[in-house]
């Protein structure tokens, strides 16, 4: 350990001086160099989550002729292949949508079940007139606003999702529509929509 | 003293100075005499000892990925011997090690302990109670079973809200956008490395900093002066004997949960922080919108900020008055929200529901409805693991996608219950509320296949009823479109038929559903169906044609349905009638002439396409369903009665 006393006698001596700084520069430089290189190598594989960017999946939810145009919201599941670290999960259910349609002839609303509020999934009971967040009492319209405004703890609407339909031809010569979506996944807690990826 | 002995500790004490250590650990000095007062630190050091000890004996078990996590948490509790009682320590000791520390805390504060030249002492304290805070959080994630998924969910989510650096340290918490091996495996380094390590070099400061200044006596004109041994370590063990006896019985008593396993696509909608966290829970739903930061990091840093300097206020007499508010009204809030918290979520098992209180009522009904599907999810998971064919390499998760029992009552909720009811109308089990439709548009298929089910339909009253034609808007009534069945029940059961005809007839009839339920080859009724092998035989000649001796209008089952010898009549067909293979094909196409052909004017067809796409359900999913309405799933007490439905 350094020895302060010992320090300010060398400083009586210039040639000495110049020396012990040489020593203490040195001695600091080394030491520093061996621990600090593993903890960089340490950190820099630590940080890697923040160099990695991800991207919202594009997924089939539904076929169209499951989404009825009575304004009643639907839950399907998000179904997309999912990557952890060493795995990829085939097909996996990743989060969840509802669709709703206003009139057979409306295309399909979808809105992220995840609350924008601290990311619990919102659940909806047929016949409610409201969706019903479980963890800190949200409750929005069927039309994704927050049902008392500003009041409501979450700080934003419920998140919609880009719909898009497809139409799939088949073999035997007939074609289905599709209701695909992008899954974004949003920050919590912001009044406008930020992606987290 | 022995000699060899003292030679021993004499070359231990040249070289190492052991007695002049021992003296120092031993025979502090303490003002006043031993008092029980001075206990708190103690069982906080037994405590940490205790989570040290057993915390890394779980560590030789337990395994962090998303595959082995709550199943080697799984096999600590449920294959380790003793492994309830090593982890209900570990558990309960965490719990307890919070209460100590504010009762640690209140003290200190109380008896103004931090002052000067304690400052060190308070300060390094401060920082063990957040080091063990996370700790607690880290933990509560280890298992990965839904309840602490989806509570340490919430946590980072609210924590990525955190101002400037919020969301990229989520991030790295996390180990990425979503939870996973990575999220396991830093919280696990985090749990048993960084913040041990921590609390090793702040509780050795904290420690050497108390020797340093002494014993803060409350009292010291109290009595003669002790030393720390063995007078205080003997009230200090006692102590911690308290403590551990406090967490055995918590042990023996309730154990430490493990729920079911976690699983992102299933939420958990009783997700709650541990009760220690609950005061902050609820201290949320007090900031709409944006003012959540508020809330979250605002009030709490503030405090924490002040609670830091409270050696510094504390130097005034006023000062340390507001120190002593400032602490009964941390306390005092912190209980308050708790209770909040814990009356909001049984609000509705202690009120009567109202016009006022209805969406309170509502929310607290979900959270203990979700509490209590948790609970049984979580038993049913552990009895699947214990099955012999055990957990599968790709994780315990695998088991809940495959097992009817679980999935059954999701899917049919979501395809199902919009049409049809499923309740025992003679005694609705509360536990399946949810699925009950009051007002069906489909028969009940409660106990589908059953002779008791299949009774109905040749029961002129039940026929009649909503659980089996009597529902709205049916086609199958005597004013509907195709009332024949309904027609011929009524006509056999009529009232001009005379009292000992009707007896014959009913027996009939129940030979006939005997027969009939036989068709399905329901594993519950299995030992049934081959005890009445003859009441079977005689059922299957009534109903391909022996009915029309019994019945005066010579009617029969085989005038219309197709059975046994009787091929190529009509529809539905009876053979196989509720068999697994008749319904995965009916529900995939009811449309088809097999089944209700034209009759057909309301059940969708799940599956009727080849091409698996344009299809709204997978083979999978129906296979869950159907084996979930015929009551096949492996029960633990016959465990042949699932492999002979496979």
């Amino acid at each position: 350990m350094a020895n302060p006393p010992q320090l300010q006698d060398s400083s009586s001596s210039p040639p000495e001086n110049r020396r012990s700084f040489i020593t203490v520069f040195a001695a600091i430089i080394t030491g520093a160099g061996a621990t600090l290189t593993p903890l960089l190598a340490g950190l820099v594989a630590f940080f890697t989550p923040l160099l990695r960017k991800s991207k919202s999946p594009q997924v089939r939810v539904a076929l169209l002729s499951q989404v009825p145009g009575d304004g009643i919201p639907r839950y399907f599941p998000v179904v997309a292949d999912r990557e952890d670290a060493w795995n990829r999960y085939p097909q996996q259910r990743v989060g969840a949508v509802y669709l709703l349609r206003s009139g057979e002839a409306a295309d399909p609303i979808a809105y992220t079940a995840k609350c924008p509020h601290a990311g619990c999934q919102i659940g909806y009971q047929s016949g409610d007139n409201l969706f019903k967040c479980p963890c800190h009492t949200s409750s929005f319209n069927l039309d994704g606003s927050r049902s008392r405004g500003d009041e409501e703890v979450s700080p934003r609407d419920m998140d919609r999702l880009p719909v898009e339909l497809r139409n799939v031809e088949l073999d035997g010569g007939e074609s289905v529509t599709e209701v695909w979506v992008e899954y974004i996944d949003f920050q919590t807690g912001h009044k406008e929509q930020h992606r987290t990826a | 003293m022995i000699t060899p002995l003292r030679s021993v500790i004499d070359w231990l004490d040249d070289r190492a100075g052991v007695r002049d250590l021992v003296n120092e650990a031993l025979y502090e000095n303490v003002p006043g005499g031993a008092r029980w007062r001075y206990v708190w630190g103690s069982t906080l050091v037994m405590a940490f000892v205790t989570q040290a000890i057993t915390g890394i004996f779980l560590w030789m078990v337990y395994s962090p990925s998303t595959q082995t996590a709550w199943e080697s948490v799984f096999f600590v509790e449920h294959s380790l011997t003793g492994g309830w009682l090593l982890r209900g320590l570990h558990h309960y000791m965490a719990q307890l090690m919070i209460v100590l520390l504010a009762l640690h805390f209140i003290q200190i504060i109380w008896d103004g302990a931090y002052r000067a030249p304690r400052e060190l002492n308070f300060l390094t304290g401060m920082i063990l109670m957040l080091v063990v805070l996370g700790l607690s959080f880290t933990g509560y994630l280890l298992p990965w079973d839904q309840k602490g998924y989806w509570a340490t969910n919430v946590g980072t989510e609210l924590a990525s809200q955190a101002p400037l650096a919020g969301a990229a340290l989520k991030k790295l918490a996390v180990g990425g956008s979503d939870y996973g091996h990575q999220t396991l495996t830093r919280f696990f380094a985090l749990h048993a490395g960084v913040l041990p390590a921590l609390l090793v070099g702040f509780l050795g400061l904290h420690v050497l900093l108390m020797r340093r200044h002494g014993l803060h006596a409350k009292d010291p004109e109290r009595g003669p002066d002790c030393t720390f041994w063995p007078d205080q370590v003997l009230k200090d063990s006692v102590a911690a004997l308290g403590v551990l006896a406090v967490v055995l019985a918590l042990t023996v008593w309730k154990g430490a949960e493990l729920g079911s396993p976690a699983d992102p696509a299933n939420p958990y909608n009783a997700a709650r922080p541990e009760w220690y966290f609950l005061f902050l829970f609820q201290f949320l739903k007090w900031f709409p919108g944006e003012l959540e930061i508020w809330g979250a990091f605002i009030i709490p840093g503030v405090v924490v900020t002040v609670m830091f300097l409270m050696p510094w206020i504390g130097r005034s007499r006023a000062g340390h008055i507001f120190n002593v508010m400032l602490l009964i009204l941390l306390f005092g809030g912190s209980a308050y929200l708790t209770a909040q918290a814990l009356y909001d979520d049984n609000f509705s098992a202690m009120n009567e529901r109202t016009e006022e209180n209805q969406a309170r009522y509502d929310a607290s009904q979900a959270f203990l409805n979700a509490k209590q599907e948790a609970e049984r999810d979580a038993e049913r998971v552990v009895e699947l693991a214990l099955s012999p064919t055990r957990i599968p390499p790709t994780g315990a998760l695998t088991l809940v996608y495959g097992d009817p029992f679980l999935q059954g009552p999701k899917l049919y909720k979501q395809h199902c219950a919009g049409c049809h009811n499923y309740v025992d109308p003679a005694d609705p089990d509360p536990n399946l509320a949810h699925l009950v439709n009051p007002a069906p548009t489909a028969p009940n298929l409660y106990g589908l296949g059953t002779r008791e089910w299949i009774g109905g339909w040749l029961d002129p009253e039940r026929i009649a009823s909503k659980h089996y034609f009597g529902y709205q808007g049916s086609p199958f009534t005597s004013d509907g479109r195709n009332s024949e069945m309904f027609d011929f029940v009524h006509e056999s059961l009529g009232e001009e038929v005379d009292d000992e005809q009707r007896q014959t007839i009913k027996e009939a009839f129940q030979k006939v559903a005997a027969a009939l339920s036989a068709e399905a080859g329901l594993s519950s009724q299995h030992a049934q169906d081959l005890a009445d092998a003859d009441l079977i035989a005689e059922g299957r000649k009534l109903i391909e044609g022996g009915l029309a001796d019994v019945l005066d209008s010579g009617a029969s089952c085989t005038d219309c349905h197709t059975f046994g010898e009787m091929q190529d009549i009509g529809s539905p067909v009876l053979d196989g009638y509720m068999s697994r293979q008749w319904l995965l094909d009916f529900l995939s196409y009811p449309a088809d002439e097999r089944f209700y052909g034209e009759m057909n004017d309301r059940m969708p067809a799940f599956a009727p396409h080849d091409d698996p796409r344009m299809n709204q359900l997978e083979q999978k999913s129906l296979e869950l369903i159907v084996d979930w309405l015929r009551g096949d799933w492996y029960r633990p007490e016959h465990p042949a009665a699932a492999s002979d439905s496979e």
